[in-house]
């Protein structure tokens, strides 16, 4: 199952629907770093709304593709975790450090624009 | 039931009633509490003598509404059990001592075990009435307490408060968290203030919950600001070298107001002056 990747403008968002396994995961790592290159994006906004449950595993991938996207040049914004999964991260210990974070869909792109510009 | 002995002590109610009431008089109900009427103590011991020599003559079931009822007249007055229970072992003494002199040793013996048995399970009732209320009130103020635990206050377009008062144990830092975070969906709040300047004592669990809750604020797309930190709580914090560095403290709830005005690009400006610089 692929994730699909929007392109709008500059940025490139991501609504994750689907029950994240490991498999999809990786795949969708590697789908975002080359949509980054072919696109040369500056922005990225994964929403997480509609995902109630987030293991380690997949909090250690969504911080190494944030990181990996850094370093090529796009900056990330989580959007819409729900608090059950913010409340099993840390109970995790998982802080996802140094990855932004807004409320919703509007309130990341507002964020990146603020980045972006300032 | 015990009947023999509950005869003798009917045939002789109106002796030990007397007499049981002289004792009942020593008593000194009031040690605790001097703000107790001599009316209510009055009334309590009248009510008492009734429902002990009640439990002769009325049914079972009746006689447990009444123990329930006393019961909850003393959690009301804050009046001790144990000087009821003292009393009830005086009565014994003083029923033994008649027994003995007016009937015959084997007459006696059995009397004695029915006297025990009737007073023991008046005890009995008397402690099992009075713990259960107590436990009805310790839970419906564990109730109480809870349903004022933690609100979350939206003061500005996208800023909330959330008072902290009282002490913060684990059970009570779940439900901080979760209404801390449904409350930031529920109000689209960008900045939200923690102010703990009712929390008495911040140790290093504490201070764990805290971190944790402004982590999971985070995440969740929002910021955390810790206001309210008095001196001995820096004191405190910094003795017990909990770090606190990842997390934005001011002194007071107003200084933490600003900083999340400034964070959310806005000011407080006074019309005046505005007014003044326009002319």
């Amino acid at each position: 199952m692929r994730i699909p990747i929007l392109k709008l403008g500059n940025y490139l968002l991501i609504s994750i629907q689907v029950e994240l396994d490991d498999q999809t995961a990786l795949l969708f790592q590697e789908d975002l770093l080359n949509k980054i290159h072919q696109e040369g994006s500056q922005g990225i906004v994964i929403d997480l709304t509609s995902v109630d449950m987030i293991d380690s595993y997949i909090a250690k991938v969504i911080g190494d593709v944030v990181e990996m996207s850094n370093l090529m040049g796009a900056k990330v914004v989580l959007t819409g975790i729900q608090p059950a999964v913010a409340i099993t991260l840390v109970e995790m210990g998982v802080s996802l450090n140094g990855v932004q974070t807004a409320l919703d869909l509007e309130q990341g792109l507002e964020k990146l624009q603020q980045e972006l510009e300032g | 039931m015990h009947s023999s002995v509950v005869d003798f002590i009917y045939q002789n109610k109106d002796i030990y009633i007397k007499k049981w009431r002289s004792t009942l008089d020593e008593l000194d109900l009031n040690i605790y509490h001097s703000s107790i009427s001599n009316e209510i103590i009055e009334e309590t011991k009248a009510e008492f003598i009734d429902l002990v020599f009640g439990t002769l003559y009325t049914g079972e079931g009746e006689v447990a509404a009444r123990f329930r009822r006393f019961a909850d007249r003393l959690i009301y007055y804050h009046i001790p059990l144990s000087e009821f229970i003292r009393s009830l072992q005086l009565l014994r003494r003083v029923i033994m001592h008649d027994l003995e002199e007016q009937s015959t040793k084997e007459q006696y013996d059995r009397y004695n075990v029915d006297l025990e048995d009737w007073l023991d399970e008046n005890i009995n009732k008397l402690v099992d009435e009075f713990s259960n209320a107590r436990e009805n009130t310790v839970n419906l103020q564990n109730t109480a307490l809870k349903e004022l635990s933690a609100p979350l206050i939206p003061v500005f377009d996208k800023i909330c408060v959330m008072p902290l008062v009282g002490t913060v144990d684990t059970e009570r830092a779940k439900q901080i968290m979760e209404s801390l975070l449904d409350g930031i969906i529920q109000h689209r709040a960008q900045v939200v203030l923690i102010d703990i300047t009712g929390v008495p004592v911040v140790d290093t669990m504490v201070a764990h919950h805290i971190i944790k809750a402004s982590q999971a604020v985070q995440l969740v797309g929002a910021e955390c600001i810790l206001v309210g930190i008095r001196p001995e709580i820096a004191q405190t914090i910094v003795n017990l070298g909990i770090d606190l560095s990842k997390i934005i403290t001011k002194s007071t709830l107003q200084k933490g107001v600003y900083t999340a005005l400034q964070m959310t690009r806005r000011e407080i400006i006074t019309l005046d002056e505005q007014r003044s610089t326009e002319v």
